[in-house]
């Protein structure tokens, strides 16, 4: 192993990045010969990134610190209530606030709930985590199911903006909107394709900069401590760090990272409900770290890609082959499959951490390499 | 005789400067009593041994002292900060690291990646200054860097430093344990059977790195079944037996004292 190739890319990661490269083309041919609305494309794409944010937030707790939060979906539909109630115009308690500001609402709303669930059980052993979190979820979807005067039940919350809604410019495009270059018109857009295309730099951004932040965090003492905590936690106490604050501080920023992705979902689809907190959710989001390595921030991002193009990919299934088995099920079957083979075949994932995860910086002028 | 003047009755607790002073320390586990107004003090500057037969409650004493047991009864202080009922954590703060009788080695680290989480205090341990002030997180790390490595190579095992930490011989993990706790830079190591299972050559160049780090200021409480390799490197031993402190004296005397051969034999301890 040496230590200086961090910004090269491994044989693996390369494969993994031509793979990629190669759906992206046949998705853009696609779109080119009228199979795929490009619309719907940019559509997948974007909520392709929304579950890398997902799985990164999830690496962080499960990947670095080794704690096992079985409530994936609740800080995903917190960010996505906390920002739907605030935005809505069908909201129950206030509505109309600038989506802008409604972001920090629902982010506000994970990290309390966050705070609250880790106080009691990051002290014990990590089992305790797992089980709470796994009745808290259901605490908060039930909640929201019942408690109507406030979460508007199980109706959901509809007449969400857009994130850009209120914007200056994105705000009052009007459709369709014409580019225009020196007064020559080049071509045109619909209002569906602008849309997508404004989500999904939205959620480029989110995902490249909870990416970068990561990255800083991970190859760093505090990401040390908490990857020591993951294997043996006496041994970080015995060397003097304070593991329950090192344990809160990682499951409070990664339950943020999953209300963000919660946040952008209520501006993507437009309407949120109580289904959305389903537990399958959080299996999924499991599923994509496991897959894409855990411990490894762009394993998690490959995970969960994984997962829509299992998802959404099986939609299509259907349409061109007749198959005995109807699209849900088979889903299902598939991620199942996929478990059992990672397991036998890779159980380190696809893109496990394969450096010494030192700031490069730190390195540099090491005699040694 | 002399001999017999040399060996206390129960434990020395009136030494000049201890670093650690434990009291009337007690730890019962439902109906068993593991220690039993267990008293030690560890002189600044000495290696003191801790010896007794098995289930004698030595590494109860260790948990108890390290903040791993919280004890029923007692006092724990160390360099004179009363420490009992602290986290594990808050005590090693004050100076005291110690080590596992079986090595604890992280996963998906290497050998110096391991060493590097030694060092107390690093300002980029906290998120906020990774960013605002990532040129000080640079600058400690390289130094951490650079100490691991002397501390690796002082060691003799300088060509591990990027070795996985899991794929080590059992004596080299006891040598990266020793250099993890030494980043640490502590007044006190406490050592929970550093040569168990430690081929005799290099438990001989641990005894040697032993000496060496308490010439240049650390004090050592060791914990060790192998009597040739404690005799050698220890001054006082302190003898553990039923959960308190039969004796503690010299080493050629202790090993002589009938009580500590009657003991270790399993015969009456009067």
């Amino acid at each position: 192993m040496s230590a200086l190739d961090v910004g090269a890319f491994s044989a693996r990661e390369k494969g993994v990045a031509g793979l990629l490269g190669g759906i992206g083309v046949l998705l853009l041919i696609a779109v080119v010969a009228g199979v795929l609305a490009p619309a719907y494309l940019l559509y997948l794409v974007s909520l392709s990134a929304m579950y890398m944010l997902l799985s990164m937030g999830l690496n962080v707790q499960w990947g670095y610190g080794g704690l096992i939060n079985f409530s994936v979906a609740a800080f995903f539909g917190l960010g996505a209530y906390g920002s739907a109630l605030l935005t809505a115009n069908s909201s129950p308690i206030s509505g109309n606030v600038s989506p802008v500001i409604a972001l920090f609402g629902g982010l506000l709303l994970a990290a309390v709930l966050a705070v609250l669930i880790g106080y009691p059980t990051l002290k014990l052993r990590d089992d305790y985590l797992a089980i709470a979190s796994l009745g808290l979820a259901e605490v908060v979807r039930i909640f929201i199911l019942n408690e109507n005067q406030w979460t508007a039940g199980s109706a959901g919350l509809t007449g969400i903006p857009l994130f850009f809604a209120d914007w200056p410019v994105l705000g009052d495009l009007s459709y369709p909107y014409v580019f225009q270059v020196g007064g020559t018109a080049l071509f045109y857009m619909r209002q569906p394709v602008i849309t997508g295309l404004l989500n999904l730099v939205l959620v480029g951004a989110f995902v490249a900069g909870v990416y970068l932040f990561l990255r800083r965090i991970h190859r760093s003492p505090w990401g040390r401590v908490l990857r020591t905590i993951k294997t043996d936690e006496d041994l970080a106490e015995t060397l003097g760090k304070d593991t329950f604050a090192f344990k809160m501080q990682a499951f409070v920023i990664g339950s943020l990272i999953m209300a963000l992705a919660g946040v952008f979902y209520t501006h993507l689809v437009l309407y949120v409900s109580p289904p959305d907190l389903q537990p399958i959710t959080t299996f999924y989001v499991w599923v994509a770290v496991i897959l894409g390595g855990t411990g490894s921030d762009r394993g998690a991002m490959l995970g969960g890609f994984t997962i829509v193009a299992i998802q959404q990919g099986t939609r299509f299934l259907n349409d061109a082959v007749q198959l005995p088995i109807g699209p849900a099920p088979l889903r299902l079957m598939l991620v199942g499959l996929l478990i059992i083979l990672i397991v036998r075949l890779r159980p380190e994932g696809i893109l496990p951490p394969e450096r010494e995860l030192i700031w490069p910086d730190a390195m540099r002028g090491d005699g040694d390499e | 005789m002399s001999e017999q003047s040399l060996v206390s009755d129960g434990p020395v607790l009136d030494k000049a400067d201890p670093v650690l002073l434990a009291e009337g320390l007690e730890k019962r586990f439902g109906g068993l009593v593991a220690t039993d107004d267990a008293s030690i003090a560890v002189e600044r500057g000495s290696i003191t041994g801790l010896i007794g037969p098995n289930g004698a409650g030595k590494s109860t004493l260790f948990n108890l002292m390290s903040g791993f047991y919280e004890p029923d009864g007692g006092r724990v202080t160390v360099n004179g900060v009363d420490v009992t009922g602290k986290e594990p954590h808050e005590i090693a703060d004050q100076g005291m690291i110690r080590t596992f009788q079986t090595p604890r080695k992280p996963e998906d680290m290497t050998v110096r990646e391991a060493l590097l989480v030694g060092p107390h205090d690093q300002t980029g341990e906290s998120i906020v200054p990774l960013f605002t002030s990532p040129s000080t997180v640079e600058r400690e790390e390289r130094r951490s860097l650079e100490r691991a490595q002397e501390m690796l190579e002082r060691f003799e095992i300088g060509d591990l430093a990027t070795q996985p930490a899991t794929d080590l011989s059992g004596g080299q993990m006891k040598l990266v344990e020793l250099a993890r706790g030494m980043m640490a830079e502590p007044d006190l190591l406490l050592l929970d059977e550093p040569v168990a299972g430690v081929n005799p050559v290099l438990a001989d160049k641990l005894a040697g790195f032993i000496e060496e780090l308490n010439e240049e200021g650390i004090t050592f409480l060791i914990i060790e079944h192998d009597m040739s390799f404690i005799m050698r490197l220890a001054d006082p031993i302190i003898v553990l037996n039923q959960g308190s402190v039969l004796v503690e004296g010299p080493p050629e005397a202790v090993r002589s004292d009938e009580r500590v051969i009657d003991a270790y034999l399993g015969g009456p301890s009067e």
